[in-house]
Order: C-alpha cells, then structure tokens, then sequence
C-alpha cells in the first residue's frame, strides 16, 4: 500500500488547530485556572491574591462536611450505579424477547433520557413534596418518611430522583448489547441448556461484559458529576450535609459562598478520585473482560 | 473584496449611528424574581419615562446569591453594570471592595463626580448597615426588610386566643392550644438569617466578637458561648419535639406554604412576604417578632435590616454616573419611597417617604406596612445596627447544616452550636487572609 503524504510538513497543524484552539479554550484553560485558584487565597473578586501553598487543601480537609460529601458521593455512585444497572440490564432483556410491538417499548423506555436532571428534580419534588407528593404519603405512612430530618430517607429520594433517567441509558446500551449477540451463539446454547435463566448467566452476561464494564464508568460518571442538577432542585444537600455530592459541594462553596480557593481545591480532589477510580477499573476489572 | 469593504463601512456607520443617538446606558443588575423584580423593572420604566437622557436597563440573574456571583464574574471580566443589588449577607464582602477600587461608595462619587447626592436623604438605621467603619455611606438603600411574625387571626380566634403574642414566654403558653385544634403553632423560613442573625439583634446581643465586626476584623462568632443562644435553641428543640414548631426543610416557600394554605397560626418571614398572601388568606396580620421577656427583661430591640442595596461599581465614564446619580435622587425621592413601600412591604428607607406616608395617613389603610418600620424603628441598642463578617454566605450554609441534625437529634443542642462556631471560626479566618 501506497502512503498518501502531504507535501507541507505545516498542513497538519493548519488542520488540527481548530479543534487544537477549542481544546485549549475550552479544556486546558479551566483546568490550568482551577490549578491557579486551588493554590492561590483570595477575595471574591480576585483581590488580595497570593500563593497559599496546599492551605486550600487544609482548609478542605478539616471541613467535616467535606468528608460528609466524600462519604455520600460515593454511597451514591455505588447505590445508583447498581440499581440503573441492574434495572436497565433487566427491562432490556425482557424488551428484547417482546415480539409484538418491541419498538414502542423501546421508544418509551429510551424517552426519559432526553430529560435534563434539573427537570427530572423538579418532577421528583412533586413525588416527595409534604403537601401533595404520593410517595412522600405512601412511604409516610409506610414507615414515617420524612426527608427533612431524617437521612436515610433523604437518600431514598434522591436515588430514586437520580436513577429514574439513568435506567433509560443502561436500558439503550444493554440492548444493543443483546443485539450485538450472535444468533448462533444463542441457538447453539439453546440446544445445550433448556434453563433460561442458567443460559442468561453463563452465555448472555458474559457476553455482555464489555457493555456492564463501559455502563459502571458511565453510571459513576453520571453519579458523581451530572446529579448536580437533582441535588439542588430536590433536598439542595439537607438534611445537614448529608446529600450533597463532591460537585455541588464544590458549587455551593465557589459560586455562592463566593471561595474560588476552596472550590479549586475540591475540583482537584474530585479529578484525582475520578483518576484512582478509572485507574483501578482498567487494571482489575478490565483485564477479566473480553471483548469477543 | 471591495463588497467586504462596504459592509465593512455599513456596519461601521450604523454602529456609530446608533451611538450617537441612543440614550446613556445604565445598567442595573438585582437579584429579585417574580413580582419583586417586575416592580424593578417597572421602577426603571418610569425613570426612563421621566427623562430623555439617560436609560436605565434592568437585568434580573435569578437570585442573590446569583446576582451576587454574576456581578463578580462580569467585574473579573471588565464587563460589570454600573449598579448592582447586594444582600445583606454579602455586605461585609462590597464594603471590603472600596479600597480595591471594585466599589464606588454613595458619599464618595457625590465627590469623584461632582454630582449632587445626599446620604442624610436616608434614614439612619437603614444608612448604618451600608456604611463603611467611619459611617460613610457605601451601598444604597434599596429593599430593606427585616423578619416579622405574620399571625392566622381566624386559627386565634377559633381557638380563642384574643391577642397576638409578644414574646415567646406567651407563644409558650398557647401553643399547646393551637396543635390541639390541629393546626401547626409556628413555622419560620430562614434559620440562619431569622433565629441566629436576628435573634442577637433582637435581644441586644452580640453575635461576633470585634463589636459585630463593626471596630475589628471579627475571629469568632458567639453562639455556644451565649446562653441566651444556647436556651433558645433548646427550647426550639423542645417545641420542635412538642409539635409546637413545625421544620419543613431548608427552601423559603415550603416553610411558608402550610402558612398560606392557613394550616399554622404563626409563621415568620419578611416584611416583603404578604404579597402572595393577600388574596389567599383571608384575615391575617403582621406583628413584631417574639423576643424572650426573660432574656431582655421586657425590652424590645431593633432586628437588622435584611434585604438588600443597590452598589455602584467602578469602570464607566463620567457621563453614565451623572445618569446613575439622577436615577438615585429619582428612586430616593418621596413618592418612588412610598411607591415601592407600598407595592412590596419593604421598608421606607427616606426621611422624605416616611414624612409621606404620615401625611396620607398611608398606614391606616395598609395595616400590613406598619411593622416593619415599627421594629427597625425601636431603639436603645447597644450593639451596632448590623455585622460586619466576611464569608458569611457560607457561615449561613453551616448554621444551616448543623440545625437539621440538632432538631433530630442527631446532635445535642451545644454541639450543634460549638459546630457553627468552628466553622465559622475557619471561615472568617479564611477571609481575613485576603483583607
């Protein structure tokens, strides 16, 4: 085979720098900022600046509430991560057996990812208001709920708040995994093995595996960053600060407690926790995987 | 290339068209939403039909604090408005931005400017709590609240309670009363800014060492170390317990909701809040908020001014501040006073607005005004008019944090308020290094 050159050795740059300049504005810039602000004390507006050194780093890490955060995000992650995953794998099986009318399941169960999460809380809030919510009243009157005070029912709302659109997504990429199977495969395991269930696990999951792996990235993703949405329509943190996530932690004290140190610190927490996160993904859970 | 050269041109003269004929531009930025802020706008309508010269735009960007962190970005951008609505929270942060040349103080651009502005046009109280260490004027009084108790006469009168509690040693006494017949004895929508900011201003009491912040740079709040403080708290706990104080979560609007719909027989909110109340609730009325006849020994002090004040902020030209002085004497004047006192419930904040409203016995046929300047009106405190404490957005977010799990027992009530002040500690230690 020939290899097809350009005879300017500057023709590539010229044709990667747009999208060098829309990384570089858009990606590098704020990261180098947030470097600049978790190591610098100043003023809201910027006055008074000097190099502090890791003081930001202290001041976040003798903040009980910082750990609080730590503590719920990943409750969360792990909470929501399960249960969309699991809920998702299960409505994709059973939508892919459906004969009749498999695409208006399809449809509608694909529909509530299209939701913003800030929407999503609001819905949510109507569920668990105290005036009017139908869950707030029926888990009431199961078992006293009230998210107000107590924290274990706060996390209910706001999993259930968090995972509802989140199982939309899980629903997708298991189905196309299941899709992506072989039929042969399928067939040939039928004549093997009558039991479905049994089939299920040591055929289809296995086979799936690349599809779960790339989902639990996703989900943690989603748990860690894009609730922030839902936090702040549905308990805004309470009670105390046992539902606020690392992100909306980080929010409230940049934008409306107005310490951009502060926030730039915690923004360095969270890339290194995401970092050991994915790290420790791709050396111990990938390796059992296999793609084909 | 000769077409891109005359679009170049079109383009080039309209702008300067357009320049030279369109009005001086002044922007207003403030925090307010729904019927708050279309009264702003509606304020800005009538100055800008009142003259020729000058056209001030209002831009809403949500709420306070949103308003507060837009304004920032857009100063750290070189691109602020000329005036900006600040609440009172964020006080202490505008006031610090005057030797940064962030601020343009009131009294100080009467100076630059030579324009004809008057601090004595406001009334005192009022003027203190925007006023830098040597009571010079900063910040423009705007939309002065302060907490009121707002009382459901029906629930009273069904349960034949005939007058409205003055302190919270009567509360005691009826409360059982009220939850007897079903209703919620009382509700209130801001811990931190209600039963701890406005809880020391009510009883005379210090909240921060360093004079409130006032005569130096405040290290530590007050709370545990104040009985008075650690005995209210109690006894909210107490109620909470009783079901004579119903928490109904950290938003404004959930706490006021059952209120409104006349399920509770007291509820303390702000001077600004019948708005939405008239019309829904029949027979309701606004009172001074409790105090504890025991802590005061029966006197009743001043609560802080809450709200918040427009600021005017440094970086345009000459011409513009001239617009913005003239759009202040129109908003200071009498009638704008009375207007805005009258349309939202926040105080009157002029000498000129307060003498109107006596002259047209205004308060006779607006029950609902008089409170507040009632309890801004009382006097004989020792302690300043306000506090002067950096990062108090966020102590706000702490007293927050530790009031759930005090109520739930999670915490005990000292612990909750040895919490705060820790925290509270850090943060205003954390602001004094950028000072």
């Amino acid at each position: 085979m020939k290899k097809v050159q350009f005879k300017s050795s500057y023709s590539q740059y010229f044709f990667l720098a747009p999208q060098l300049l829309i990384l570089l504005i858009f990606l590098y810039w704020p990261i180098i900022q947030t470097f600049r602000d978790a190591f610098t004390i100043q003023d809201a507006f910027g006055f008074g600046s000097y190099f502090a050194g890791f003081d930001n780093f202290k001041f976040i890490f003798t903040d009980p509430s910082y750990y609080t955060a730590f503590k719920f995000t990943i409750i969360y992650s792990f909470v929501i991560t399960l249960i969309t995953g699991s809920i998702g794998l299960l409505l994709a099986v059973q939508a892919n057996n459906v004969l009749h009318g498999k695409n208006v399941y399809k449809t509608l169960l694909i529909w509530p990812y299209a939701i913003a999460p800030a929407v999503v809380g609001v819905m949510a809030n109507y569920f668990f208001s105290e005036r009017f919510g139908l869950l707030y009243h029926l888990f009431n009157n199961l078992w006293g709920f009230n998210w107000y005070e107590d924290v274990f029912d706060a996390y209910i709302y706001v999993v259930i708040a968090g995972s509802w659109k989140q199982i939309s997504a899980n629903f997708i990429f298991f189905l196309a995994g299941l899709q992506a199977i072989q039929k042969t495969v399928i067939e040939a395991s039928i004549i093997d093995c009558k039991s479905n269930i049994r089939r299920f696990w040591t055929i289809t999951f296995p086979l799936l595996m690349p599809t779960t792996f790339f989902l639990i990235i996703i989900n943690i993703t989603y748990a860690f960053f894009d609730t922030f949405g839902i936090i702040d329509t549905t308990t805004i943190g309470a009670p105390g600060s046992e539902t606020k996530t690392l992100v909306y932690k980080a929010y409230i004290d940049g934008f409306k407690g107005l310490d951009l140190g502060s926030a730039g610190a915690q923004s360095i927490m969270m890339m290194l926790i995401v970092l050991v996160i994915t790290i420790f993904q791709f050396r111990y859970i990938e390796g059992k995987i296999h793609y084909n | 290339m000769k077409k891109l050269i005359s679009i170049l041109a079109i383009l080039v003269s309209f702008t300067f068209t357009s320049n030279s004929y369109s009005k001086t531009e002044i922007h207003w930025w403030y925090g307010n939403s729904g019927f708050l802020g279309d009264v702003i706008i509606e304020i800005a309508n009538r100055f800008n039909d009142s003259q020729d010269e000058y056209m001030v735009i209002p831009t809403g960007k949500g709420s306070y604090e949103d308003n507060m962190a837009a304004t920032i970005a857009a100063f750290r951008a070189g691109d602020q408005p000329h005036y900006s609505q600040v609440y009172d929270a964020g006080a202490a942060i505008m006031v610090a931005q005057v030797k940064n040349g962030v601020v343009i103080g009131f009294e100080e651009m009467a100076k630059k400017y030579g324009i004809d502005v008057d601090a004595d046009n406001y009334i005192p109280g009022i003027k203190n709590f925007y006023a830098d260490a040597d009571g010079k004027m900063v910040g423009v009084p705007f939309n002065s609240s302060t907490c009121l108790m707002y009382a459901n006469m029906d629930i009273l009168a069904e349960v034949g309670i005939e007058e409205v509690p003055r302190t919270y040693e009567e509360f005691e006494a009826i409360a059982q009363k009220i939850a007897d017949a079903g209703y919620i004895p009382l509700l209130q929508s801001h811990s931190p800014w209600i039963w701890t900011e406005n809880f020391f201003s009510r009883h005379n009491l210090l909240m921060t060492d360093g004079n409130n912040g006032y005569d130096a740079v405040p290290t530590k709040t007050l709370f545990a170390e104040t009985d008075e403080f650690v005995m209210h708290w109690s006894k909210v706990k107490e109620w909470y317990e009783k079901g004579w104080y119903g928490y109904k979560g950290r938003a404004w609007g959930d706490n006021q909701a059952p209120f409104t719909n006349g399920e509770a027989a007291f509820w303390f909110g702000s001077a600004a809040s019948f708005g939405g109340m008239k019309g829904v609730l029949p027979n309701f009325t606004t009172n001074p908020i409790l105090y504890w006849d025991s802590v005061t020994g029966g006197k009743e002090y001043p609560t802080f001014i809450g709200g918040a004040a427009n600021w005017i902020l440094n970086g345009h030209t000459e011409e513009e501040y001239k617009g913005l002085a003239k759009f202040i004497e129109f908003m200071g004047s009498p009638e704008m006073d009375l207007y805005y006192h009258n349309m939202t419930g926040y105080a009157a904040v002029t000498k000129g607005g307060i003498e109107l409203a006596e002259t047209i016995n205004f308060y006779r046929t607006s029950p609902y005004h008089k409170a507040v300047g009632d309890q801004l009106g009382l006097e004989g405190s020792t302690i300043p008019g306000g506090y002067r404490a950096g990062n108090w957005p966020q102590i706000r977010e702490v007293i927050y944090e530790n009031v759930e799990p005090m109520l739930n027992g999670d915490i005990s009530v000292e612990k909750a308020l040895s919490n705060m002040d820790k925290g509270a500690e850090k943060l205003l230690a954390q602001f004094a290094k950028t000072l």
